[in-house]
């Protein structure tokens, strides 16, 4: 163990800095431009969506759903209702299912760019940003077109969605299907052929997997570490066991495994919509006894757990119930928050410039670490 | 999975998860024997306040078999032996509930809040908080938040 020397300098980072994504302060003891200690201090985003969630009607949660992970709102939704469904009895249709599982995988990928863009910006590249913001623009008109809303949709309830999938949006789907590819790999080689970016990621921030493991980490950092984990194929949910798509793993856990983790990612959610948009069968979209219900308040007791794999890791949504039309507590499993707490163990001994090329491999989204 | 230390019940929860119920007194013996049996990966510390008493719930995941078993435990002092030892992820997670439940882990290193300011009065998420008082926030010549009743000292 390393001894404090007085020589080291404190310095703080954000809550406000450009390439902290969102409200992230930095604790760091430096010596020289060595990182010797960091020690997160997170809160600033707090809003207890938790307590909120105890006061309000089990449909009328959802809203609070989305604003946590508001990049990948859809995965969001999906987490909560896999939960409040088992624990209010509810079943949904096949055709529900499917679309459901169509708006999980676009939003993963729209999440994905987000973060492409954003991680080629914390390297010093400004031009990936904005084709990655194209293509993210595309999924977002889907999203319009089915819902109503861009960003936090709104799209789902408890017993299905809100309004039956358009003929138009299933075109724009295919039409997004056929062209994604190839913009993909321009945006993957505006990345991969930079010198600059290869430099900066390859063998730096090495995540060993008992670490991982031990931290909590989950999706793909831990598939970058070399543990193929995905809860889409450990526990499946929604209609996953009846797609045929792939785990990415890599087995180097340094920065350049969680990006090509990442986009292959990409690749297989858009394998997984391709089938998706060509099985789903006819049928309602809503389920009848949860429409009654919603008049008079569902009521549902016990407890349930759900795990999902959102676009960070594993999502897991803990509902009690007492029997009331409101839950008795809400416990949300937050996978980003795990994966900043491995952070003071990746960045010990790096360059400052090289803890901001790792801190952006996390993927924080701080709606949800903080909620 | 087979255990040797006494435990007050075992069922199936609404989602199909194994429940192990134990006693305060037993349960860190429980969770190191679940740990050396491969359950490496705690996913998620929950606290629910039961008005009379607190309960805490351990869902406990192997990366290997892919198994899964929820552990809970009842504590009417608020107090629970901390599970840091055994999984790293206990650190945040425990500190979480502190923060939000006043639930006490003993022999937590750095039991202190993690989410809002240290001198913030009450624990939110506790059935019994007074949500009419309000609390403002404001920033120390540090940079570290604290929290003030007064409506002009802070926002």
């Amino acid at each position: 163990m390393v001894m404090p020397s007085s020589d080291w300098v404190e310095l703080n980072f954000g809550p406000q800095h450009p390439s902290m994504h969102g409200v992230l302060r930095l604790k760091a003891k430096l010596d020289g431009e060595i990182v010797k200690e960091i020690e997160p201090v997170i809160g600033y985003l707090h809003r207890n969506a938790e307590k909120i969630c105890e006061m309000t009607y089990f449909n009328d949660n959802l809203i609070y759903f989305d604003r946590m992970d508001y990049v990948g709102a859809m995965n969001m939704e999906v987490g909560y209702l896999e939960a409040a469904e088992k624990l209010l009895d509810i079943s949904i249709s096949e055709r529900v299912k499917w679309i459901r599982v169509i708006m999980a995988e676009l939003s993963r990928i729209a999440a994905h760019l987000v973060w492409a863009g954003a991680y080629g910006l914390d390297l010093g590249m400004l031009t990936p940003f904005f084709h990655c913001f194209i293509e993210r623009e595309k999924i977002l008109t889907i999203f319009t077109e089915v819902s109503g809303s861009r960003q936090e949709v709104n799209y789902m309830c408890v017993g299905g969605v809100y309004q039956d999938i358009t003929e138009k949006a299933i075109n724009e789907i295919e039409d997004f299907v056929r062209e994604f590819p190839k913009r993909l790999k321009d945006i993957f080689n505006m990345l991969m052929k930079n010198d600059i970016f290869l430099s900066r990621t390859k063998g730096i921030g090495i995540l060993d997997k008992e670490t991982a493991i031990s931290y909590g980490v989950t999706g793909p950092m831990l598939r970058a570490s070399g543990v193929e984990y995905d809860v889409r194929k450990a526990e499946p949910y929604l209609v996953y066991d009846q797609v045929n798509f792939d785990i990415p793993v890599s087995y180097k856990g340094d920065n350049l495994a969680r990006v090509l983790v990442r986009f292959e990612e990409m690749r297989q959610s858009l394998k997984i919509v391709e089938q998706a948009v060509k099985k789903i069968p006819d049928g309602p979209y809503f389920n009848p006894k949860a429409k009654k219900s919603l008049m008079i308040r569902m009521r549902g007791e016990g407890d349930v757990y759900a795990r999902t794999e959102s676009s960070k890791g594993e999502f897991g949504v803990y509902i009690v119930g007492d029997g009331g039309v409101k839950p008795y507590r809400v416990r949300v499993r937050s996978p980003t928050l795990r994966n900043l707490s491995v952070l003071p163990e990746l960045a010990k001994d790096v360059m400052i410039a090289d803890m901001i090329a790792i801190s952006g491999t996390l993927d924080l989204v701080f709606g949800e670490i903080d909620r | 999975m087979n255990y040797t230390v006494q435990v007050i019940g075992e069922s199936v929860g609404k989602d199909g998860r194994k429940i192990i119920k134990v006693t305060k007194e037993n349960f860190l013996d429980l969770m190191k024997d679940l740990r050396n049996q491969g359950f490496d990966h705690l996913s998620l510390i929950t606290g629910v306040d039961r008005k009379d008493f607190m309960e805490v719930v351990y869902h406990l995941h192997s990366m290997k078999t892919n198994e899964y078993v929820v552990v809970k435990v009842e504590t009417r002092d608020y107090k629970v032996p901390s599970v840091t030892g055994l999984w790293k992820s206990a650190d945040w997670d425990e500190r979480e509930q502190y923060d939000l439940l006043g639930i006490i882990f003993e022999g937590h290193p750095n039991l202190k809040r993690l989410f809002l300011p240290e001198n913030w009065v009450g624990h939110p998420l506790r059935k019994n908080y007074d949500m009419k008082k309000t609390q403002y926030i404001n920033m120390d010549e540090e940079g570290n938040d604290y929290a003030t009743f007064d409506e002009r000292g802070g926002w």
